[in-house]
């Protein structure tokens, strides 16, 4: 990602270069909010808009930071404020999708180029996040894992978290996991225990499946990393440790920390049952879209869709993916 | 198979992987050979030589002590789990318990306390890659449960030399550039800001210095201003800081200086340019160069004398403990003029 970003920058035509003028991206964030989750995971806005702000700084753009709020009218604002700002181009993370078109239809108006990440912006090029892909890691987890530690046991499966979030990502999320699930375990029919949003809810969903299943092994997806920590309490409240393994999504702050700020997922911690989370990298959009937008600056062909590359993340290469910067 | 067996076997097998990877890190591929010789476990203080440090005492002009160190005291920004305490011992103190006719008492402390908090220096077996640490020597065949076999802080040399003081908030408020944390009471470089080598360089002419062999660089990002507001800004503190580029720490080596000392946590920018790179320019400094790392320096006295006086350099009164088999140390250290 570094070496392309240093491309674009010495690839920046000789006009730009002299005018030694920085390109202005707008970003428009889904949601600033705090306290607000994005995309049923465990990041907020700021993690986002944070990530923005530290891949800008090693290149040839000067940002322009605006919130949406989750709101559709204020997204519109925000596109016409990209306007009257004179940005060259306008990232766009706007989940009330009813007015992107609008905004498409403007920004095409004023000539200014659109990257849409999430959810679609007229023809503008798509970042996003590839759920299905992401939850068929985690299933795929579980069921090895299960494989391997109770080949000749009883399994059941059981998805936890915002189950009924009527969004695309998490159905696409669901669907990934029971296809990943079924890779090692052909007939496992997971049981969906929602939270409604609530993570502290798994702790009491988990313990009363556990409880209604004496002597077999529970494969659990949590669909977000603190309804992870909560199912995992509702495995140990029902003193079912060795009849359990966790897979989640998102790997936010709640599982990860550092070399002295530890959480659940951590090098020293091999012997958890939450053995990994689904990385999705909220926190490192900056990362890979400004040089998306650099290269669609210079005039060259990006892709119609780039999709994060997700991985498992787990004790034993949490510290390569996110370095820890407490152990000075 | 139960869970926990699959994890004890799952922790057994990263021991032994971890433990072979110790015995074939190839660690001439993973850190520069020092230039002091393939036994050195000096490092860069085998460049305070008798000249060095006798061209560093023309320094000393008023003999004016000025502090380069913070108080370390309960409060100050101490990383995670992170802990300095002492326990006074006092029990001669008691009615009936002194000592002989005079009536001796005395007090005494136990430290308990990791090395590497409040200003502190960092010593060659602090950072490596992989197993690979100072002069690639390979650390696993000599780490003990608690200490270091080799390249202990009782290795390090004499620091009576040359200390110089780049105003770098300086430098970024005359380039326009300076953006301020909202959390300092004064001026300072916000957090996750790089300062790069064209940032020194400026600074050092902003005084008309040229570094030399042997020199102690300190640099005043203004972050400590969070530091001394302990506790109230701790989570600012660590949460991000101003700092040096890769490229700023490689032409510091290769200026041959012998310390990097700057009013933050870590000396480097954080988080660092590369988002998957942990602390490079710890690694360019120790485990690469020999140079040692002072973090939480404290840098806003010595850069208000060189504003006042256009006088950017001084002599640096610095003594490490010889506790043997130190990966590091809380210090004192002075700027004398």
């Amino acid at each position: 990602m570094l070496l392309g970003a240093t491309m674009a920058t010495l690839a920046i035509p000789r006009s730009r270069a002299a005018s030694s003028r920085p390109f202005r991206i707008a970003f428009a964030n889904a949601d600033e909010t705090p306290g607000v989750h994005l995309e049923g995971l465990g990041f907020t806005g700021y993690d986002v808009r944070r990530g923005f702000e530290l891949a800008a700084r090693t290149l040839p753009v000067e940002m322009i930071y605006l919130d949406n709020g989750g709101d559709a009218d204020r997204a519109m604002a925000n596109a016409e404020e990209a306007v009257r700002q004179k940005t060259d181009l306008l990232i766009e993370f706007n989940p009330e999708t009813r007015v992107n078109p609008e905004i498409a239809r403007t920004l095409k108006g004023a000539g200014i180029p659109v990257i849409a990440i999430g959810y679609k912006v007229g023809d503008a090029p798509v970042y996003a996040a590839d759920n299905q892909e992401a939850g068929a890691i985690a299933g795929e987890a579980l069921g090895d894992f299960a494989r391997q530690a109770w080949p000749d046991q009883a399994v059941i499966a059981a998805i936890v978290g915002d189950t009924g979030d009527p969004g695309d990502a998490v159905a696409a999320r669901l669907q990934g996991i029971v296809q990943g699930l079924h890779r090692s375990h052909p007939d496992l029919i997971p049981a969906m225990l929602d939270t409604g949003g609530q993570p502290s809810r798994a702790e009491a969903l988990v313990s009363r499946l556990l409880t209604a299943q004496p002597g077999r092994k529970l494969l659990i997806a949590a669909l977000e990393d603190p309804t992870a920590l909560a199912a995992k309490i509702g495995v140990e409240l029902t003193r079912r440790l060795n009849d359990a393994a966790i897979v989640s999504q998102g790997l936010d702050r709640s599982v990860h920390g550092g070399a002295s700020e530890r959480k659940e997922i951590d090098p020293t911690n091999r012997g958890s049952l939450l053995l990994g989370s689904v990385a999705y990298f909220m926190d490192r959009y900056g990362y890979d879209v400004l040089p998306i937008a650099l290269r669609m600056l210079q005039g060259l062909t990006v892709p119609a869709r780039t999709v994060t590359s997700h991985i498992l993340v787990s004790a034993r290469n949490v510290f390569m993916e996110y370095p820890p910067y407490d152990m000075n | 198979m139960k869970l926990r067996h699959v994890a004890v076997a799952f922790a057994l097998s990263a021991f032994l992987i971890s433990g072979t990877a110790w015995a074939q890190s190839d660690c001439k591929t993973l850190v520069q050979a020092s230039p002091f010789g393939p036994d050195d476990e000096v490092g860069a203080t085998n460049r305070i030589t008798p000249a060095v440090t006798k061209a560093a005492a023309a320094e000393i002009q008023t003999g004016v002590s000025i502090p380069l160190a913070y108080n370390l005291v309960d409060g100050v920004p101490l990383f995670g789990t992170r802990f300095t305490k002492t326990m006074l011992t006092t029990a001669s103190l008691v009615p009936g318990a002194e000592y002989g006719k005079n009536k001796l008492t005395y007090m005494e402390d136990t430290y308990l306390s990791q090395s590497h908090v409040g200003t502190h220096i960092d010593g060659m077996g602090h950072i490596g890659i992989k197993d690979c640490y100072y002069n690639q020597t390979p650390m696993g065949k000599y780490v003990t449960q608690n200490y270091l076999k080799k390249l202990g802080i009782e290795n390090m040399k004499s620091f009576a030399t040359r200390g110089v003081i780049i105003d770098a908030v300086q430098v970024f408020k005359d380039a326009g550039k300076l953006k301020k944390n909202a959390a300092c009471k004064g001026d300072c470089i916000d957090g996750g800001t790089v300062i790069t080598e064209d940032d020194l360089q400026a600074g050092l002419k902003m005084y008309n210095v040229t570094l030399r062999e042997g020199d102690a660089v300190f640099i005043h990002t203004g972050w400590g201003d969070l530091f001394r507001q302990f506790p109230a800004q701790n989570a600012v503190y660590n949460g991000s800081e101003p700092g040096l580029s890769k490229s700023a720490g490689a032409w510091l080596a290769a200026q041959k200086v012998v310390l990097v000392a700057v009013d933050n946590f870590a000396v480097e920018v954080i988080p660092s340019e590369d988002k998957d790179e942990a602390f490079p320019v710890h690694v360019i400094l120790l485990p690469n160069n020999g140079i040692h790392i002072i973090e939480n320096a404290r840098t806003d006295l010595i850069a208000a004398e060189a504003a006042s006086s256009k006088r950017a350099t001084f002599f640096l009164s610095m003594t490490v403990p010889k506790a043997v088999g130190l990966t590091g140390t809380f210090v004192n250290l002075e700027a004398i003029r």
